[in-house]
């Protein structure tokens, strides 16, 4: 589904990475580990010739064709225009999905927001508002960006019922939060500076001696969560 | 209060003609035997279409780059392409090319896109920050050019270059009207075809790189098309200053859309602005016409920074 061959620029190092057709991902690591870099490399904002989506090379692809195989959601959204409203986002944002706006708005409970300028939105509203455009763009792979960053818990857990869900093909979910990692159960790819760490099935990144080698003593495991030892 | 707007606006295009330092009585201008059949088919009216589709063009220029650069104070002016076009024609006046002033403006103009393409062709990725940033200090080095220019210029040549850039609507005859109806129908046409285009990238360029536009054709079309439709723009009227950077902002504050929505909207009022400018421009009662440009910037700046003041209070 996703392969990228010994990638490396500026922040990234020799990164090799190889997904299996519907296999989902779950991407860890330190703040500045190059993360969403390489989101960005996956989904060809930062150019390369070493990736390979669904058996074809990016560089080779045309936008349309693209924008069907893969789409990236960032942590924040970025709108220049002062009055593009939460619906108009959404109309833009409809590309392959079999849902109406209407219904993706209800979907996250948007409504009361809908003709709201996005730019006026709160930071956990725009969360949900790009939660919406990647359901009616629904590309075959979407790369999401700390989606959980930004919510109250109760959006949270919305969110969480969200990605889990098959309203959403394949992804990739960029996050800190371990303990959405671990209930997802996807496979993990662990960075640090630049470099892949750890790339294995979700339990053994969870096994107290790998997590011991990563975090040494600043994470706790208590009850099958896992909190920061404060 | 649209409507009002709308119907007030015909009213003045409908009017304006009649209106200067020689009343036109309506009823003599079928007349050949008249001589306001001669001042206002021949010099009036080619007048109001030039300055209602000159102030059109710039006005949407300046909106489709606002779009663009993502940038509020962005111009066709900031990125030299003026300037570009302002000296072409200096160049001519000083040699001795006077009839071909337009053409060497046009030139000028052109000369410049095709710089600015060529240089950040030459910088990695293509980002518009980039772009602006040799378009300002394209303007700089016009400047000294001009400079030499008035320095080479004898004493009539330098009071023709300064007339110049201050910008006149003197055209005469409907034939020399066509140029600028042409090119700012052309723009607001291809505006229009990449409505949706224009919307995607007034969200994000990686949003509309992810969506599937091709984000460098589509900057590419754009940008040609009005810094060409400013040569041709200039090249007859000179550079007439702060219509594309005022009218766009009023009917955002106005409206409250998103710029996409307000293509028609600017072009038609920027339309009506420059026509009412030029209105009061001719009717001060001084000998000669005031200067366009003087009149824009008088009338614009207070208004703009009025609104704007509004605007951080709310």
């Amino acid at each position: 589904m996703l392969k990228i061959k010994r990638f490396s620029n500026a922040i990234l190092s020799n990164i090799t990475v190889h997904l299996k057709k519907d296999e989902n991902l779950i991407l860890l690591g330190s703040n500045g580990a190059g993360k969403s870099t390489l989101a960005k490399v996956a989904c060809g904002i930062i150019d390369s010739d070493r990736v390979e989506l669904f058996g074809e090379k990016l560089e080779h692809l045309g936008a349309k064709k693209r924008a069907e195989f893969i789409n990236y959601i960032p942590p924040k959204l970025e709108i220049f225009d002062d009055y593009i409203s939460l619906r108009e986002y959404l109309e833009l944002s409809r590309l392959y999905s079999s849902l109406n706006v209407d219904e993706a708005i209800s979907l996250l409970n948007l409504d009361a927001l809908a003709d709201k300028p996005c730019k006026t939105l709160s930071s956990g509203e725009q969360q949900l508002t790009m939660l919406a455009s990647s359901i009616l763009h629904n590309a075959k792979l979407t790369i999401f960006d700390e989606p959980t960053a930004n919510l109250d818990p109760s959006k949270t857990l919305q969110v969480y019922e969200m990605l889990k869900s098959d309203v959403i093909k394949n992804r990739i979910i960029i996050t800190h939060d371990l303990n959405l990692a671990h209930k997802l159960g996807y496979k993990i790819l662990y960075m640090q500076e630049g470099e892949v760490e750890f790339f294995d099935e979700n339990k053994k990144f969870f096994e107290a001696s790998n997590l011991e080698k990563l975090f040494g003593s600043s994470i706790k495991h208590i009850d099958g969560y896992f909190v920061v030892n404060l | 209060m649209k409507y009002l707007f709308i119907i007030l606006s015909i009213i003045l295009l409908l009017t304006a003609p009649f209106f200067g330092q020689i009343e036109i009585n309506l009823f003599n201008i079928n007349d050949p035997a008249f001589m306001e059949y001669k001042l206002f088919w021949d010099l009036r009216l080619p007048r109001i279409i030039v300055a209602f589709f000159t102030g059109a063009l710039l006005g949407l220029s300046g909106l489709i780059f606002q779009s663009l650069f993502r940038n509020p104070m962005s111009t066709p002016f900031t990125l030299g392409v003026a300037s570009g076009a302002t000296l072409g024609s200096a160049f001519a006046i000083v040699f001795g090319f006077v009839t071909l002033v337009p053409v060497f403006g046009f030139f000028g103009a052109l000369l410049t896109i095709a710089i600015l393409f060529s240089i950040t062709s030459k910088i990695k990725g293509y980002d518009t920050t980039s772009l602006l940033l040799v378009g300002i200090a394209l303007s700089f080095f016009y400047s000294a050019a001009l400079m030499i220019l008035f320095y080479l210029s004898s004493q009539s040549q330098s009071y023709e270059i300064v007339r110049f850039t201050m910008g006149s609507l003197d055209v005469v005859g409907i034939r020399d009207t066509v140029p600028v109806i042409v090119v700012s129908i052309l723009l607001l046409f291809i505006s229009f075809k990449y409505k949706k285009e224009i919307k995607m990238l007034l969200t994000s360029y990686d949003n509309a790189f992810l969506k599937g536009v091709e984000v460098r054709k589509i900057n590419t079309i754009l940008l040609v098309s009005v810094s060409v439709a400013i040569g041709v723009a200039v090249s007859i009227t000179g550079p007439i200053g702060f219509v594309g950077l005022i009218i766009p902002h009023i009917l955002k504050t106005i409206y409250k859309k998103s710029s996409d929505k307000l293509l028609l909207a600017t072009f038609f009022y920027s339309g009506i602005f420059l026509v009412g400018c030029d209105l009061i421009a001719r009717n001060l009662g001084t000998s000669s016409d005031v200067p366009i440009g003087v009149i824009t910037s008088f009338l614009g700046a207070p208004f703009f920074i009025y609104l704007i003041i509004r605007r951080e209070k709310i």
